[in-house]
């Protein structure tokens, strides 16, 4: 055979054992679990730092070695001391910071489970009508006036109900069509269609709503109290935890249902399973701060362009990934036009754009999905 | 012969062992009608048939990917019909004809999905996984691609991962769909060779084929399906006649006979038949 290889393709070769291939074996298997731990300890610590730099932004000037020692006080103490920058810190920055991590890490696991699920490089985690359907929720009580007094719980519940809403009839119409991955696709599409354009007619016929209901939607973490950050890292971290534990099995549901059967795993109940899981991860992530675009659909591609498709170091480094770059752009939504914030989800897709251009025209070529 | 109810493999001389199946996707019409099949550890089958006459129906209801309605598959002495996924998933595999290479996984990623079933920690794979994908990737000479881009191979390459990940997930039975259908012909008779070396370690493979020519070259036995039902099952010299040829495709055939193995030569339609014609 011309190729070479013929010869070795015989069952009855010889044993790799005694070939170099035994070594070079164990070799790339820890090179794997180094990946992993280069992901995790160099994102641990890019996010500490991060964190740490994005309370020392604001208004109120306090110094990166401050701001550590100001954090160290606050766990040593369990709380703010009386102290200005620890008070500052404590009830205006570290709340909105922790609250962006969590979504930023909430969303690029939702983006990679979903594309794995669906296997459609298109999908987002707003894909099954979460994001439509919170809008849609949330314009409603803006414009029917059930703000429930002045309840801080008003605008994520509305969006929650509205989120799971959209994505039940998502499903059902999805399960009615065949069950097939296109059909989610496809249905999460046309009810997303109809609920903007439902929001379009509510809002043309109620404009003087309509600044306020802009706020929502284009994103923003401004002013968000540990309350709302609490319920945002208890409906996040709890999603990415579970997702993780089926990192394995997202690899082989990459294959295609059947042939995910071939290797003993039974998709239908799993798949349905992950996806209500995904749907409350993005549920969370949109009911505090609004719709934020790109970081769901573009985090996943770059981390598999560089480290490529298994879900054990794909999850992780999305989830990483996710949570310094929302960081980075909220540091500069509130630092670039102070004392005024910018729209995040705006701000995230003018810096992330022009980086995923060159990095698709850099590894498009050896990149599939 | 047949197999007791809790029959193993000592009791039982046939390693697949199909009888009376019948499966239909409506209760009025079967798409299978009483299939018995019987198949012994380490033999080379071939399942031969016109489109649409039921062989990848037929393998899909060995492995439970669908309900049969009526008759019992015994897989070296496990009724199917008992077992849940993951133990199936250890006594028989099926290897598709390609997979959309559309996802960024390595070769040996993807043949170490073949250790799935196996795998108990929840993490990562175990060292004796590793050796076992990297000697099947080293039987099927794709070693040297292990860090390549599935899409990254040729479809011969790709061919050969499918293969590897299916033996590394140690089945019993190994049911191979149309292995050489986009392949050359170096590549066909490589696989050929594959398969016809897997089944000679003990390996069960049935391989639903259009390529009557290879499979009588290296099949064990043949099995004709026409419309649901096995027209007829045994040594390719007894079973891939000129009669059974034409009754099942329709066409005209020469069966010439070369070291006792049919060669098959189709014949054009006589000349009194209509010809095909188009106005272009």
């Amino acid at each position: 055979m011309t190729d070479g290889d013929g010869a070795q393709a015989l069952p009855s070769a010889p044993a790799p054992e005694a070939q170099a291939g035994g070594s070079g074996e164990r070799w790339r298997r820890r090179h794997a679990k180094e990946k992993l731990a280069l992901i995790l300890g160099g994102g641990a610590l890019g996010i500490a730092l991060l964190f740490v730099y994005s309370l020392t932004m604001g208004i109120y000037p306090i110094s990166f070695s401050d701001a550590m020692g100001d954090i160290w006080s606050i766990i040593a103490n369990l709380g703010p001391s009386g102290e200005m920058s620890e008070r500052v810190i404590y009830h205006l920055r570290m709340p909105r910071s922790v609250a962006v991590l969590c979504v930023g890490a909430g969303l690029a696991t939702a983006g990679a489970a979903m594309q794995a699920l669906i296997r459609n490089p298109l999908v987002d985690p707003y894909i099954t009508g979460v994001s439509s359907g919170a809008s849609f929720m949330v314009v409603l009580f803006t414009i029917g006036g059930f703000s429930l007094g002045a309840s801080s719980l008003s605008i994520p519940i509305a969006a929650i109900i509205g989120a799971l809403c959209a994505f039940g009839l998502t499903m059902l119409i999805a399960e009615m069509a065949g069950g097939k991955a296109m059909s989610y696709v496809l249905s999460g599409v046309i009810i997303s269609t109809g609920l903007s354009a439902a929001i379009t007619l509510l809002i043309y016929f109620n404009s003087k709503e309509y600044q306020q209901i802009m706020k929502w939607m284009f994103g923003s973490f401004a002013d968000i109290p540990w309350s709302s950050t609490a319920a945002i890292a208890v409906g996040t971290i709890i999603p990415i935890a579970i997702t993780l534990c089926f990192a394995r099995k997202l690899n082989v549901m990459l294959l295609g249902d059947e042939h995910a059967k071939y290797l003993g795993v039974d998709t239908a109940m799993l798949k349905k399973g992950l996806m209500v899981l995904i749907a409350v991860l993005a549920a969370f992530c949109v009911a505090y701060c609004g719709v934020i675009g790109f970081i769901g659909l573009i985090i996943p591609h770059v981390c598999r362009m560089v480290i490529g498709g298994d879900h054990r170091l794909l999850i992780p480094a999305s989830a990483v990934l996710g949570a310094l770059v929302l960081l980075i752009a909220d540091v500069f939504c509130k630092t670039a036009a102070a004392p005024s914030e910018l729209p995040i989800g705006a701000v995230v897709a003018v810096i992330g754009v022009p980086f995923f251009l060159f990095l698709m025209m850099k590894e498009g070529k050896r990149y599939a999905m | 012969m047949r197999c007791d109810e809790k029959g193993s493999l000592g009791e039982c001389s046939s390693l697949l062992d199909v009888a009376g199946l019948v499966f239909g996707y409506t209760s009025d019409l079967d798409i299978l009608k009483d299939v018995n099949i019987e198949a012994g550890g380490g033999e080379f089958i071939a399942l031969m048939g016109p489109n649409g006459s039921g062989k990848t129906t037929l393998m899909r209801c060995i492995n439970k990917i669908l309900q049969i309605k009526g008759g019992s598959v015994v897989i070296d002495g496990n009724d199917v019909k008992k077992l849940g996924r993951g133990d199936i998933s250890k006594l028989c595999t099926t290897v598709p004809a390609d997979i959309p290479p559309d996802f960024s996984l390595t070769a040996r990623e993807f043949v170490m999905l073949g250790r799935s079933p196996y795998v108990v920690s929840w993490w990562w794979e175990s060292e004796e996984d590793a050796a076992i994908v990297e000697k099947a990737m080293w039987d099927f000479g794709i070693l040297h691609y292990s860090d390549r881009k599935l899409h990254e191979l040729s479809s011969g390459e790709r061919a050969r991962a499918l293969l590897a990940k299916g033996v590394v997930q140690r089945p019993k039975l190994m049911m191979v769909d149309e292995p050489s259908a986009h392949l050359d012909i170096k590549y066909k008779i490589q696989v050929m060779e594959m398969l016809k070396g897997l089944s000679r370690s003990g390996l069960t493979v049935i391989m639903a084929s259009h390529d009557l020519n290879l499979v009588t070259r290296y099949c064990d036995k043949v099995m004709l399906l026409s419309e649901g039902e096995i027209i007829s099952y045994g040594r390719p010299v007894d079973v891939v006649t000129k009669e059974s040829i034409m009754k099942v495709f329709q066409i005209d055939v020469k069966v010439i006979l070369d070291e006792g193995v049919p060669y098959i030569i189709p014949n054009p339609p006589s000349a009194g038949e209509e010809e095909f014609r188009v106005e272009l």
